[in-house]
């Protein structure tokens, strides 16, 4: 493990990396039974702890991605068993929002995972853990690294970092007085509206100024929908515009 | 940081627990290479006094601030390697541990150079982590020497009596307008057939005189705010509202007794169709006579399957009060998923009552199983000796009861042991109902932020190991609140609940979790997110920022991965503590070949 990852060896056999969050009170501990057990797995797991699943920000979830790991697991106390009261049913929802970004910017949404793993479940963990390896060997070495479309992964992890996306999510977990389903779709539709402005001052940040052709170009959205989010920003105060180009408005970052 | 991390590991052998497959000590010279290690060794039993002693001398010899044993799980050793930290002089928040035990050398036996890899690869993150720890320190809170014990039934008095013996101020409230709880409604109790009353009136008598005990009927609890050691509490009663200060709290407002609804084996239709609760007030009022016979129906309403999945989703899932609004309403005609303990033995009691007295009435007992447990064997059998018939049926084929025009009852049920239709008359049918929770109880846990269990009752803060404390500290459960008891078993819950709350309050003192939220108050924005989304009220509004009440916050983190600015952090698993793991784990830092 000195030299660099052995997945990275010509000729050698793929083998994944899995960072695994497991919840101190059950899911750690559902881990600490299959060894008791002596249940062999892959070792191709890392174990972080971490008192809750309800700590679990979606972003650290994406920048262990960024950092390099092929897949990341979440395993928190089944519903009703959170030590914390709730905290797994707060990760649940964030993560299907998570869940989605992550298929929105083009990687298989199967290298995230959450599950509920007890403290008694050593078995279920340790089978777990051979399902979730197989998997991901299926699938090779995570894209998330070596995106195609310019800072796409980038943009995704700034759009969790956003204020707006946040106030969203958040709002989620507590209850909305309007219909879950409408809200759902409010929520997705922010999403992929701050990945696709993050994606955009990605670029005005790499490259300096840029009309609005040049960011359709870079960014493979469409024009309308550069013009569209070019508005907001600029209400925003995020970006301004700076002078012209070929008869074009160019923008700039505030 | 203010001084440089130097780390010490010790990687421990665990006899061949771990030495068996992971090469320790490849992995203790490896350990030196990592960053900001000032010093590695193994050696065979780190938790021995030997291997403490060497983390400790070690910590002065090579001036040390931060310890990282690689072993077996924090969940066990943890606090011990701690201890060994703190009297080393080091604050015991400056440790870390790899588990290389459970997590590596005991799931993977026979993959000895890949385990070793792994042990590595541990190591490097708890070291990783242990650099970018914090000291951290648990606020200790002053515990009032006075408690407030919701519920005036045998577990609430026993309770209130126990503390007031020992000199703590009491506040006992019930809601009716007397004390004594349902055991009052009772009347002979199993297995010795004393009367209830016997049981009550010393301890009515003991919560009124006593001069440690406020007892106020009528009453009820109408708000709570604070934390352990210091609830500011708001009662309601026929004086209006009424504020108090108490350093604990017992809730043991008991349970209720399901009531068929009507038809089901024609109750409510019928005068002689009655519960077995109803069936001890006519016993006690002498209104049963000596009838020809009397048939008793066991576990109506109750182990009646599970809880349906499809019930759960339907709910708001952090909403469990409004979860178990629905369930019990679903509950009132589909009765309870659980076994509710004590109707077998309060069966047999009633009818080794009613042989006693009329031994020539046929008493007919139709069950699916009968739980007879400890002694209570014996009181099975007396009934048998007196003649109590025992009809097992088959689950799939219940009793039923129909009405003959003459308004008689008729009796139909399949004997499993016999393989046969059994049918007769019977004056009385007496219904066994099982123990629910009640709305004021589920009301009540949501107020003091006690979780509700599946089945409806109270949950403990550990089914086994702590079934008297509650997932709030200084909050205690007594009583049925939790689960169907028995008196005996009220009372010992009732002693428990006291002992435990007294322990605090005889200490006067509490510490409280370390690992708590902290608001970058530049960052705030004071949107209040925080403080709708914790389950514990901790953090608040105060002139536009969020402030985090360290003592009722519990740690979990929720608020610092939904803070819409990102200004809330957990001590000791901040996000860059969190993330240097995982860094630390993609490239090796001591490596000379690190790429890119």
């Amino acid at each position: 493990m000195v030299e660099e990852r052995a997945r990275e060896k010509a000729g050698s056999e793929f083998e994944p990396l899995i960072v695994a969050y497991c919840c101190n009170w059950c899911s750690y501990a559902g881990a600490d039974l299959a060894g008791t057990s002596r249940f062999e797995y892959p070792t191709n797991i890392r174990i972080v702890r971490i008192m809750c699943t309800g700590r679990m920000d979606p972003t650290l979830v994406l920048e262990t991605l960024r950092i390099g790991a092929d897949g990341v697991l979440i395993a928190g106390c089944h519903p009703g068993d959170c030590h914390y009261q709730k905290g797994n049913f707060m990760m649940e929802k964030r993560f299907d929002y998570l869940k989605k970004a992550v298929k929105n910017v083009g990687i298989e949404p199967e290298r995230v995972r959450l599950e509920w793993i007890s403290a008694s479940e050593g078995g279920k963990w340790a089978a777990l853990v051979r399902e979730m390896t197989e998997e991901i060997k299926q699938l090779g070495p995570s894209p998330f690294r070596h995106m195609q479309i310019p800072k796409k992964t980038d943009a995704m992890i700034d759009a969790f970092k956003s204020q707006r996306l946040r106030w969203v999510v958040g709002r989620s977990q507590i209850r909305v007085e309007i219909d879950e389903g409408k809200y759902r779709q409010t929520v997705d539709a922010i999403m992929r509206d701050e990945i696709e402005r993050h994606m955009m001052t990605g670029a005005l940040k790499e490259k300096g100024p840029l009309t609005a052709e040049e960011l359709a170009q870079l960014t493979g959205l469409q024009p309308s929908k550069i013009v569209q989010h070019l508005i907001a920003l600029r209400k925003d105060g995020k970006v301004s515009e700076a002078g012209e180009k070929n008869n074009q408005y160019l923008y700039q970052l505030v | 940081m203010e001084h440089e991390p130097r780390v010490g590991v010790f990687v421990c052998s665990c006899g061949t627990n771990i030495g068996g497959v992971v090469n320790v000590q490849e992995v203790a010279e490896y350990a030196k290479t990592i960053p900001h290690v000032k010093h590695a060794d193994y050696n065979l039993y780190t938790c021995s006094e030997a291997g403490l002693t060497a983390i400790k001398e070690s910590v002065k010899k090579h001036n040390l601030n931060r310890v990282v044993v690689a072993s077996c799980t924090p969940r066990t050793h943890e606090p011990l390697f701690r201890a060994a930290c703190k009297e080393a002089g080091l604050n015991p928040y400056l440790f870390e541990m790899a588990n290389i035990r459970e997590h590596d050398s005991w799931v993977h036996p026979h993959e000895s150079q890949k385990a070793t890899q792994k042990a590595k690869d541990i190591v490097r993150m708890a070291v990783a982590k242990a650099a970018l720890l914090e000291p951290q320190t648990e606020p200790e809170v002053e515990v009032k020497g006075s408690s407030l014990v919701v519920g005036a039934g045998v577990a609430g008095m026993t309770a209130a009596l126990s503390m007031a013996n020992q000199g703590f101020q009491v506040n006992l409230i019930e809601k009716e307008k007397e004390p004594g709880g349902m055991a009052q409604k009772l009347y002979k109790l199993y297995p010795t057939l004393v009367d209830a009353s016997e049981v009550i009136e010393p301890l009515t008598e003991g919560v009124k005189s006593h001069k440690n005990i406020e007892l106020a009927t009528s009453t009820i609890l109408k708000e709570v705010s604070g934390y352990v050691g210091n609830f500011s509490i708001v009662l309601t009663g026929p004086e209006g509202d009424r504020e108090l200060k108490v350093g604990t709290i017992i809730v043991a407002p008991g349970s209720s007794n399901y009531t068929p609804p009507k038809g089901l084996y024609e109750y409510g239709l019928n005068d002689h169709v009655i519960t077995q609760r109803e069936f001890d007030e006519k016993l006690r009022k002498g209104e049963i006579g000596e009838p020809e016979r009397i048939v008793m129906i066991q576990c109506v309403g109750a182990r009646k399957g599970e809880i349906r999945p499809s019930e759960l989703e339907a709910f708001p899932k952090s909403d469990t009060a409004e979860l178990l609004r629905k369930i019990l309403k679903a509950r009132k005609d589909e009765g309870w998923p659980y076994c509710s303990r004590i109707c077998c033995m309060n069966t047999i009691k009633n009818a080794i009552l009613i042989k006693e007295r009329s031994p020539k009435t046929d008493v007919v007992v139709l069950f699916g199983d009968l739980r007879v447990y400890k002694e209570y064997e014996d009181f099975y059998r007396k009934a048998r000796d007196l003649e109590v018939r025992f009809i097992r049926h088959i689950e799939e084929a219940r009793p039923e009861i129909v009405q003959t025009s003459e308004g008689k009852l008729q009796v139909m049920a399949y004997d499993a042991l016999y393989g046969m239709e059994v049918n007769f008359p019977a004056e009385w049918v007496v219904l066994s109902t099982p123990l629910i929770p009640s709305k004021d109880e589920i009301m009540l846990a949501r107020m003091l932020k006690i979780p509700i269990a599946t089945d409806g009752f109270l949950m403990e803060a550990h089914l086994k190991l702590r079934p008297v404390d509650t997932n709030v500290d200084g909050i205690f459960i007594a009583g049925t609140v939790s689960g169907p008891k028995d008196v005996s078993e009220s009372i010992i819950s009732g002693e428990a609940a006291a002992a435990r709350a007294s322990i605090l309050m005889g200490n006067g003192k509490v510490k409280t979790e370390a690992i708590t939220a902290v608001v970058d108050e530049e960052q705030c924005i004071g949107c209040g997110l925080c403080e709708e989304i914790c389950p514990y009220g901790a953090p608040k509004i105060e002139e536009g920022k969020s402030k985090i009440r360290e003592i009722l916050c519990r740690g979990c983190g929720s608020c610092a991965a939904e803070c819409p600015k990102r200004a809330i952090t957990m001590r000791h698993y901040r996000d860059d503590q969190i993330l240097a793991q995982v860094k630390a784990l993609m490239i090796p830092e001591s490596s000379k070949e690190v790429a890119q």
